[in-house]
């Protein structure tokens, strides 16, 4: 891996607008395992997958009988299927290879939330949390789904304990709960509207703990980090907390029964609550108190360093960042349109955001030349240093060569062939995992192939019509990047120098015009000026070489 | 030649002349068995790409379109299409079955396509050029989504490491760069002397060691992170031409390379002494490739030769 190579001294969280993702208007967003595909649920009930690296479109998952905005999507573990929950009170479980759909299940209400089992190879089980009602757990496989207990005196019926929540006629009444697997799936952790964390073993539905919030307001968003050892939880007062995980990861249930007869002499709630203790122990609380913002869709970082909360009061895109201590450490503003969804890379510093206009945003770390990488034996140093020269290092020795072979042992065993184990190799993997989509190469259309001697005219017509690569572009989604549009200009350039060799004024000027040409045809979204765009990105890359023609800088727009 | 070492590896079988592959009309500048082992690919001067079936060595198909020599191919993962890189500044992704057609051409390069290489995943191509650029392409649309400013002379050549996280390049200005494939960023230089120039490079299987040719008859095994060169390999001539070596890895470790004086030089990779020298052709030769399962390695001729040679061991 790269990692040796890459300068550790960096903050490892995303600082400006890379790039942003267009087709449709997604509303929901979730990475697969490795980060290398991101799917994202659109309003009219298709999910398209982009590929990550390139930034296009890989797959749409799109059928006609799912025509109901998605409100969540969630991959298996090994990237094989993904869950859909629809606004048409619908879950449905698809294929994501062969892009057809396996199941559909139409719940009672909507689920706002769907969460397939973390650690199973084919999915069987799933969480959904609908909008006004307790969680449930569903089988994927008999369409049953069993109504999780929202509160402590709610264990062991198995039937629908809201009783006490109903109204006169007979309907539950508000009663929003969030809830989450922990990292292997035995337990599920509820967060209920009285502000408590619920420990539940859905295998017999019981509730093995309790840990109570202090103020008791209603849990919106719980979340636990990839690793499992912290669990965040996002409450109506406005503040984000985080616990550590006490229990061990696998054979939670064995070691709660454990605890609950340590303290029998406890009874009901008592006991619950000192189960808890040892459960969950309240380590952090995040709120901003000058603002009070309401947090939405807060997250762990990939190796739950970084904590990101999301807020989209008075329209804002603003995602704050904290290291896990405390410490808000960034606000990244982005465009004056809400923020709906957030999530981190589970291995990159990268974040992306949805807005309530349906774009994607992705938030990467601001590009700083590394001086250091440009010459073997540069070095970057922390500060000056006085270099002491020695006696003779100027002297004229001609007889001594400069040695340049290292003096590293030259008889060491070599090994080319083994892998290294990172942390993404899990062995009890059972099925291999999709970690991408086989790219197909869409065939240019017949009239592209043909040798260069097209006439002039239609080398300009082409331009203009978009891209003169990839006709198809109108049915893939488009990665807006603006070092793309020094790029198409490149292209058109290229041709026409190769057709008329004009003098280097001359390529200036038709660059200038074909510039100002693409400016109107591709109407970019107007950003702030908060907002950097990748312009010291294309600095970077399109530097030295003027005679490329290629002027980066020009192309920027504000 | 049997080697003494304490680990006791198989004793060194020695490859034979298997067949004489005589199909193109000129100078073959490239050879390379598909990742299935199915297919052997060749790309030559006279403009075509030539698909032969890697156990007959029968002719299947010609890949006729590029409007100019070919230097360079490289094969998906899942061996269905093949890109190459040409003197006509396009790069162009076939597919290996079914119709053979010509899928895309990418466009964009100033100057001579030099070389060619998908990424693992292969939903990118990377291209070197004379125009001293790098370009990364996007497989499915053909679009050109990053154009890097690598070098300061025509590069020879790039390929990425195991998870397509890196590229290496090298180039005739003497250097070997390494990039970061996401975002174009130079992370080390392996080497920045002006001369001898950089012919070839790429990373081991393991992508953690990087086997670099430079134009006064070296080859170096290199450990990036480091920036130590642990072996280097000797006695074979590459003074001209941009050569291309390989790794051997299907019965005990060797490295595998062309020469200028018509042979192909197989390396004992530990002990850097010279096991066998493959003679037979009759003029450079410029690229080897070696099967990914069986003990096959193939080899390609420049212009007074214009052969591919088989080679394999008896067993």
């Amino acid at each position: 891996m790269n990692a040796p190579i890459i300068d550790p001294l960096q903050g490892d969280f995303p600082e400006v607008i890379e790039e942003y993702l267009e087709h449709g208007i997604m509303k929901c967003i979730a990475f697969n395992r490795r980060g290398t595909l991101l799917a994202a649920g659109c309003s009219d009930g298709s999910c398209i997958i982009w590929d990550f690296e390139t930034r296009g479109i890989a797959k749409e998952l799109r059928d006609k009988e799912s025509v109901a905005a998605i409100t969540s999507v969630c991959w298996s573990n090994c990237g094989h299927h993904i869950l859909m929950s629809a606004a048409d009170k619908s879950l449905c479980l698809w294929h994501v290879l062969n892009g057809q759909k396996i199941g559909r299940i139409v719940l009672q209400q909507t689920p706002l939330l769907a969460r397939l089992h973390p650690h199973s190879s084919t999915p069987s089980l799933c969480l959904a949390c609908p909008l006004s009602s307790a969680p449930l757990i569903v089988d994927l496989n008999t369409g049953t789904s069993t109504i999780l207990p929202v509160a402590v005196s709610d264990m062991a019926n198995g039937h629908t304990p809201t009783s006490r929540n109903k109204s006169s006629d007979g309907t539950p009444s508000f009663s929003p709960t969030a809830a989450c697997f922990n990292k292997y799936g035995d337990l599920i952790y509820v967060g209920n509207s009285k502000g408590e964390i619920l420990i539940v073993d859905y295998k017999n539905m019981h509730v093995h703990a309790m840990v109570p919030i202090s103020g008791g307001a209603v849990i919106k968003n719980i979340v636990f980090s990839r690793d499992g050892q912290y669990l965040l939880t996002n409450s109506n007062d406005r503040t984000i907390r985080i616990y550590d995980n006490l229990l061990p990861l696998k054979g939670g249930p064995s070691i709660l029964e454990d605890l609950k007869n340590n303290v029998s002499e406890l009874d009901g709630v008592e006991k619950m609550k000192a189960v808890g203790a040892k459960c969950l122990a309240l380590f952090r609380e995040f709120q901003d108190s000058i603002t009070k913002v309401h947090w939405k869709a807060p997250c762990f970082s990939g190796d739950g360093e970084w904590v990101v909360g999301g807020s989209a009061s008075k329209g804002e895109h603003k995602i704050y960042i904290w290291d896990r201590v405390g410490h808000l450490v960034k606000i990244l503003e982005g465009p004056k349109e809400a923020l709906i969804d957030l999530a981190w890379h589970p291995v990159h510093p990268i974040v992306v955001s949805v807005s309530l206009t349906g774009l994607v945003y992705i938030w990467a770390k601001d590009y700083t030349e590394n001086w250091s990488a440009f010459a073997p034996d540069f070095k970057e140093l922390e500060e000056n240093e006085e270099y002491v020269e020695r006696e003779d290092e100027f002297d004229l020795i001609p007889e001594t060569d400069k040695v340049k072979e290292s003096d590293v042992n030259q008889d060491d065993e070599v090994d080319i062939l083994t892998i290294e184990e990172n942390a993404f190799s899990e062995s009890d993997m059972s099925q291999e995992e999709l970690g991408f989509l086989p790219a197909i190469p869409s065939p240019d259309a017949p009239d592209q192939q043909e040798k260069y001697g097209g006439s002039f005219s239609k080398l300009m017509d082409s331009n203009h019509s978009g891209s003169p690569l990839s006709e198809e572009g109108a049915q893939n989604g488009q990665a807006t990047n603006h070092e793309l549009s020094p790029l198409e200009d490149d292209t058109g350039g290229t041709r026409l120098k190769r057709k008329r060799k004009p003098s280097e004024k001359g390529l200036e000027l038709q660059k200038g015009l074909e510039l100002q040409a693409e400016k109107v045809k591709k109407p970019l979204k107007p950003l702030k000026s908060s907002v950097k765009m990748s312009k010291t990105k294309s600095k970077s890359v399109v530097n030295r070489d003027p005679s490329n023609g290629v002027h980066g800088d020009e192309i920027s727009d504000d | 030649m049997a080697n003494t070492n304490t680990q006791a590896p198989p004793p060194y079988k020695p490859y034979r002349l298997h067949k004489t592959l005589r199909s193109h009309e000129r100078a073959v500048s490239c050879v390379k068995f598909s990742n299935d082992g199915a297919l052997l690919a060749s790309a030559s001067l006279d403009k075509t790409l030539i698909l032969w079936s890697s156990s007959s060595f029968s002719l299947i198909r010609r890949l006729v379109g590029h409007t100019d020599g070919v230097s360079d191919l490289a094969w998906s993962l899942d061996s269905h299409y093949i890109c190459s890189a040409s003197d006509d500044r396009t790069v162009r992704i076939w597919a290996a079955r079914g119709s053979f057609d010509c899928l895309k051409v990418l466009k964009g390069h100033s100057d001579f396509v030099f070389c060619v290489n998908f990424n693992p995943q292969s939903n990118l191509i990377a291209s070197g050029s004379f125009d001293e650029t790098i370009r990364i392409w996007e497989v499915k649309t053909g679009k050109c989504v990053r154009v890097i400013k690598a070098h300061s002379m025509p590069v020879t050549s790039v390929h990425f490491n195991r998870d397509g996280s890196l590229i290496v390049s090298g180039s005739r200005d003497g250097s070997c760069k390494i990039w970061e494939a996401s975002t174009g960023a130079c992370l080390k230089t392996l080497i920045d002397d002006k001369d001898p120039a950089v012919s070839f490079a790429k990373f081991s299987p393991n992508g953690k060691f990087i086997l670099v040719a430079t134009l006064d008859s070296t080859l170096k095994l290199s450990n990036y992170s480091a920036g130590k060169f642990l072996k280097i390999y000797t006695g074979h001539t590459n003074k001209v031409y941009c050569i291309t070596s390989t790794f051997s890895v299907t019965n005990g470790k060797y490295i595998v390379s062309g020469s200028e004086d018509n042979c192909v030089y197989l390396w004992d990779l530990q002990q850097k002494t010279m096991v066998q020298k493959l003679e037979g052709h009759t003029d450079t030769v410029i690229s080897v490739t070696c099967h990914p399962s069986e003990n096959k390695i193939a080899s390609a001729g420049l212009d007074r030769d214009r052969t591919i040679k088989i080679w394999v061991q008896d067993s």
